[in-house]
């Protein structure tokens, strides 16, 4: 089990900044994921941890030694690629012995290695098969399962589900998290998916052009993004900006259309003139046009499954509300939105100060 | 009924096949059973076996064929080990450069193949370019053999058909998945290893296509061997249309002709035996 730091890691092709000093702790047998819009430097941050990539300036330590001088093969890490990068001219067996050859162990133990391995990806049956004989998820666990025989330090994997289609890509998430869990490995996993990194990880890292926006647990990521960027990317965001009518240790009280008002029990420092708030779809409540917080007209009606989606228009333009299918209401309708102030998130970048606006 | 007309797509092309190669085969498979001529006809009245006996019997045809077949693989080889690294160089350059290095490789076709072979002949003659300059240096007091022997043919054959071998094998490097060479490192491999055990397995298909085309091309080649050999290589193909054209022998200049094409198949099923992939 190792510990991966990075250290203001800065890499740079040419003119670009591809990484512009990433900081980052992960924690033995931690599962984190990075996130974050195409071209924002997840992979390279990736290949710069597996070696492929030199860095630029900065450090990256495992277990507080300093390999960022070292060649890929020989940082003991496990990868596992997009599009897999399976030998094609070797079976499922001896693409599983090819990392232990390489640490010239006996065969015997090789032997019973890869056995053990191909158990735990569920794939004995097809240890003498050529990688174009398996189908797409079967592939992916074979690359899994390469990586994980020698027993390196980290698993790095970078959009493993990309290739595979929705219903396999869920199953295979919950396979490489309990893997994960069970061997307790150090785990780095990129991905542009939201869902994946959420369902997935420990922590989740967002990050957008070269930089860390955030690192935290998915579920602060989501209720407690750290910016307008980060609420909107990971998920449905509603952003409301309100005029900020009291603001004092007990709360801000934030003023609605129509004389209504809504207390955030929590202080919020520089909060004057307005404030932005976030509310994600579910937790805005559909009522009687007559209570709640804000009225609106139903525009748009998504079913899908387990919920509907409503897209409202208001006198705070048109919010997204996600509700149960119990709760139904027409195209065209009016209603009333009830909103829960206690989970309401105030977004700092989106904080105004009556000087500033004046 | 459906699977009928579309199957009807194909008759221009059966025609054409069997009009301008099953045709000539068979033409030249009865010829080689006809009897030998005589008074200066191309083949006489009836069926034999002379012509093929003829072959057998004459140490000097005989022994044209294992030259004519070593010659083929020398050549062969000799390709496959310049090919190689060249195939290797393009495949990993700079998308910028790839196109000028391609150029460069197949700028060899754009010659005739007569005017490339009297260019090898310039340069390696008795008083040729080489020799010349040797000489003026002082190094030699005699011409080097550079010419006229096996020598020279396979190298004036291994510079005509090298783009025939580097293009099978940049198709293939191309087509890895570059990752491929990435996990093979990850996994603790170093660059030679990587080449020995993933990059070069991976390319076989391209290295099978490539030695098969300049095998079959180097021992049926004709104007090369002609004169950078100056007919003192002999190969099957010089005897063949010696006989066919010289001695005005069809039956015998058949059989050889078709003698040495079915050797070259056996040899060339052997090696696809040899390097079958399985995985592929
Ligand atoms: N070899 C390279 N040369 C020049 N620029 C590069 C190179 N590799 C990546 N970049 C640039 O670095 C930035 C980050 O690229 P990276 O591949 O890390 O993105 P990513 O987050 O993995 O995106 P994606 O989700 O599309 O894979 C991009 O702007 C990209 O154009
Ligand atoms: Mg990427």
């Amino acid at each position: 089990m190792t510990e991966v730091s990075l250290r203001s890691l800065v890499k740079r092709y040419g003119k670009t900044e591809a990484l512009k000093g990433i900081s980052l702790n992960v924690r033995h047998g931690e599962f984190v994921s990075l996130l974050g819009p195409s071209g924002c430097g997840k992979s390279t941050t990736l290949k710069c941890i597996a070696g492929f990539e030199e860095t630029s300036d900065g450090q990256i330590l495992f277990d507080d030694r300093d390999i960022s001088r070292k060649l890929p093969e020989d940082r003991d890490i496990g990868m596992v690629f997009q599009s897999y990068a399976l030998f094609p001219h070797m079976t499922v067996a001896q693409n599983l012995a090819f990392g232990l050859e390489m640490r010239r162990l006996q065969k015997r133990e090789i032997t019973e290695r890869v056995g053990r391995a191909m158990e735990m990806v569920q794939l004995t049956p097809y240890a003498e098969r050529y990688p174009k004989a398996l189908s797409g998820g079967q592939q992916q666990r074979v690359a899994l399962a390469r990586a994980l025989v020698i027993e390196p330090k980290i698993l790095l994997l970078d959009e493993p589900l990309a290739n595979l289609d929705a219903k396999l890509r869920d199953e295979m998430r919950g396979f490489i998290r309990d893997l994960q869990k069970r061997v307790g490995i150090t785990t780095i996993y990129v991905t542009h998916d939201q869902g994946e990194a959420m369902t997935m990880s420990d922590r989740v890292v967002v990050m957008f052009d070269g930089e860390i926006a955030q690192a935290a647990a998915p579920e602060d990521v989501y209720d407690k993004p750290a910016s307008e960027r980060v609420a909107r990317f990971v998920g449905n965001a509603n952003i409301l900006e309100l005029p900020v009518r009291t603001n004092d240790e007990a709360g801000v009280e934030l003023g609605l259309p129509g004389g209504l008002s809504l207390t955030i029990q929590r202080p919020v420092p520089a909060a004057n003139g307005t404030l932005g708030v976030m509310a994600r779809p579910e937790q805005i409540a559909l009522t009687d046009p007559a209570a709640g917080h804000l009225r609106g007209r139903i525009s748009k009606r998504y079913f899908s499954g387990g919920h509907v989606e409503y897209h409202v228009e208001t006198d705070l333009g048109p919010l997204v509300v996600l509700a149960p299918t119990s709760q139904s209401a027409k195209e065209g309708e009016s209603v009333g939105l009830d909103f829960d102030a206690s989970r309401l998130w105030p977004l700092p970048g989106r904080t105004g100060s009556a000087e500033s606006r004046a | 009924m459906r699977r009928f007309r579309a199957s009807l797509l194909i008759l221009p092309a059966a025609a054409l096949i069997f009009l301008f190669i099953v045709l000539p085969y068979v033409t030249v498979l009865v010829m080689s059973f006809r009897a030998p001529g005589a008074n200066g006809e191309p083949y006489g009245p009836g069926f034999g076996l002379q012509g093929y006996a003829q072959f057998f019997d004459e140490g000097y045809y005989l022994w044209s064929l294992p030259q004519s077949l070593l010659l083929g693989i020398v050549t062969t080889f000799v390709c496959l080990v310049l090919a190689y690294p060249i195939a290797l160089h393009i495949a990993g350059a700079r998308r910028r450069w790839r196109g000028l290095l391609y150029g460069i490789v197949l700028s060899p076709l754009l010659i005739g193949i007569v005017i490339r072979s009297y260019g090898w002949t310039i340069l390696l003659g008795n008083s040729g370019v080489i020799n010349s300059t040797l000489r003026d240096l002082g190094l030699i007091q005699r011409p080097l053999p550079l010419m006229y022997n096996d020598f020279g043919v396979v190298l004036a054959l291994s510079h005509v058909f090298l783009p025939f071998m580097v293009l099978p094998l940049l198709s293939a490097l191309q087509s890895m998945d570059p990752a491929v060479k990435q996990a093979a490192r990850s996994l603790g491999a170093r660059p030679f290893t990587i080449f020995r055990r993933v990059t070069f397995p991976v390319s076989m298909p391209g290295v099978q296509t490539g030695c098969i085309l300049v095998f079959v091309l180097a021992i049926s080649s004709y104007v090369t061997p002609a004169l950078v050999g100056g007919m003192r290589v002999k190969t099957t193909t010089l005897l063949v249309v010696d006989a066919l054209i010289d001695q005005f022998q069809w039956p015998f200049g058949s059989a050889m002709a078709l003698i040495l094409a079915v050797s070259a198949g056996v040899i060339v099923l052997i090696f696809a035996r040899l390097t079958a992939m399985k995985w592929n």
